[in-house]
């Protein structure tokens, strides 16, 4: 059968099954991609609790309390960071930038982590050292 | 018309089909708390959020319970109570802190005093976050203090004794091992079939991941060459442990020279012969503690140690040359070249 022997064959009925089939496989895409989020969390801890669960892609700041004090966590283009610590050693702030793992402040006991579905867990579960 | 209708009807019951064949479907459960001051992370498989959580939270629950017992720093401590009494009586203890003293003095006896619970008079000393380097009169005074063969034990009684005043039992070295075997004991007497527990860098795996396949560790290069290329290699854990010691986890540089945490018992200074020394054995508390002893002993001898104690290792010397004891040679994964003289 050609082209042509069809085109006249197509009925309404047709048009509307091919774009059924269509939007339901699209939307299986996004309900797969919701379904199992591409390390996209921020997850905030203080003192064990969890405080904040944000996702990694939208930019912003956000002031987080500790029992020593009011820590800044930042997220910009995709990544996380410590600004501002009341802990004596600053070592939360030196870390800098991740996009993976975690950012750990014993003194304010603050844990920023970035919940990684798509990379860090495919590697390995866990580092030593 | 209507047998595409029908089919379309199909296609459609096909989708949650798909779906909920996932229910029930075992998952990694992943949760983490600041315990014996460092991070504490579990992972947990199951196929029910509920009893993943319930049993996380009794591990994190006996985590808590042993710090409380055997933190070097909390006055109210079991460990503080036997070291203010050094020299004075003997302290009754409850059966874990006996269990972890007698496991640290067994190390002890089988490193030849390179791994020393009683390192804890010397690294007192040491401020790694003030960068203070202890005076040589200071140290040489305190070097006495220092011998795991001064801990009388009584079993009967369930006490310890430190034989000399100002003798001090630090457990720092072997106590993250001990509690990351414990919270694996719990985690599988809570009916939990597979799990994998870190305490800060001790880790100790249990049973199998969802997909079949054993829980990948890698161990962190001593001197990366980015924030993200940080892993030296990868291995995989079926039923063991993992710890690592390295000259960068806690340590400050003055005048060009590195000085670390890891402190030779018969020196009183940090060991110079390794960048960070990983040990694989069948618990952590044994990894934890070996580990360490190694780090102290150097590669040679510390090579020579764990092939004779049938464990596996991977040793990074001081010029950043990677050593890999046999047994695990054709299991690991080296993710980063080797390279020379890299050290500092």
């Amino acid at each position: 059968m050609r082209l042509r022997d069809l085109k006249g064959k197509i009925t309404p009925a047709d048009v509307i099954l091919l774009f059924l089939l269509l939007a339901i496989s699209i939307s299986g895409l996004i309900f797969i991609d919701n379904v199992m989020p591409q390390g996209t969390e921020v997850i905030i801890d203080v003192n064990g609790k969890q405080v904040y669960m944000l996702p990694l892609n939208t930019d912003k700041s956000v002031k987080v309390k500790g029992p020593l004090g009011d820590t800044l966590v930042e997220i910009r283009d995709g990544k996380v960071r410590i600004t501002e610590s009341p802990c004596p050693n600053k070592i939360c702030i030196k870390q800098g930038w991740i996009k993976r793992g975690a950012i750990v402040c014993l003194p304010n006991r603050i844990v920023v982590r970035v919940n990684s579905t798509k990379d860090g867990n495919r590697k390995v579960d866990a580092i030593t050292g | 018309m209507k047998k595409k209708f029908i089919a379309l009807i199909a296609v459609l019951s096909i989708f949650p089909a798909l779906f909920s064949c996932n229910l029930g479907k075992e998952k990694i459960y992943k949760d983490s708390k600041i315990a014996m001051d460092t991070i504490v992370t579990i992972n947990i498989v199951s196929n029910s959020k509920k009893n993943a959580r319930l049993a996380a939270s009794k591990a994190f629950g006996e985590i808590e319970r042993l710090s409380s017992l055997i933190n070097f720093y909390s006055d109210g401590s079991e460990l503080s109570k036997i070291n203010r009494n050094a020299g004075k009586k003997p302290v009754h203890v409850s059966p874990e802190t006996m269990d972890l003293i007698k496991d640290s003095i067994v190390v002890a006896k089988k490193s030849g005093g390179a791994f020393d619970p009683t390192i804890g008079a010397i690294s007192v000393l040491w401020d790694f976050q003030k960068k203070l380097i202890p005076g040589k009169r200071d140290i040489s005074k305190r070097l006495k203090l220092v011998s795991y063969k001064n801990i009388i034990i009584n079993e009967k009684k369930q006490t310890v004794y430190l034989r000399k005043k100002g003798m001090m039992i630090d457990l720092g070295g072997i106590a993250k091992g001990y509690a990351a075997d414990r919270a694996i004991d719990i985690l599988s007497s809570s009916g939990i079939k597979a799990a994998m527990v870190s305490v800060a860098g001790d880790i100790r795996a249990y049973g199998l991941k969802p997909d079949g396949k054993p829980w990948m560790v890698g161990i962190r290069d001593p001197r990366p060459v980015s924030a993200t290329e940080n892993i030296l290699a990868a291995l995989p854990l079926k039923n063991m442990a993992i710890s690592t010691s390295g000259d960068y986890q806690r340590f400050f540089i003055k005048d060009g020279v590195r000085y670390h945490h890891l402190l030779i018992p018969w020196t009183g200074m940090p060991a110079g012969g390794c960048q960070s020394v990983s040990v694989i054995a069948d618990k952590a508390v044994i990894t934890d503690s070996f580990a360490t002893a190694v780090f102290i002993l150097g590669p040679e001898k510390g090579m020579r140690l764990l092939e004779k104690m049938g464990y596996g290792g991977v040793i990074v010397d001081y010029y950043g040359r990677v050593h890999i004891t046999e047994g695990i040679k054709d299991k690991i994964e080296i993710k980063r070249p080797e390279r020379k003289n890299h050290s500092g």
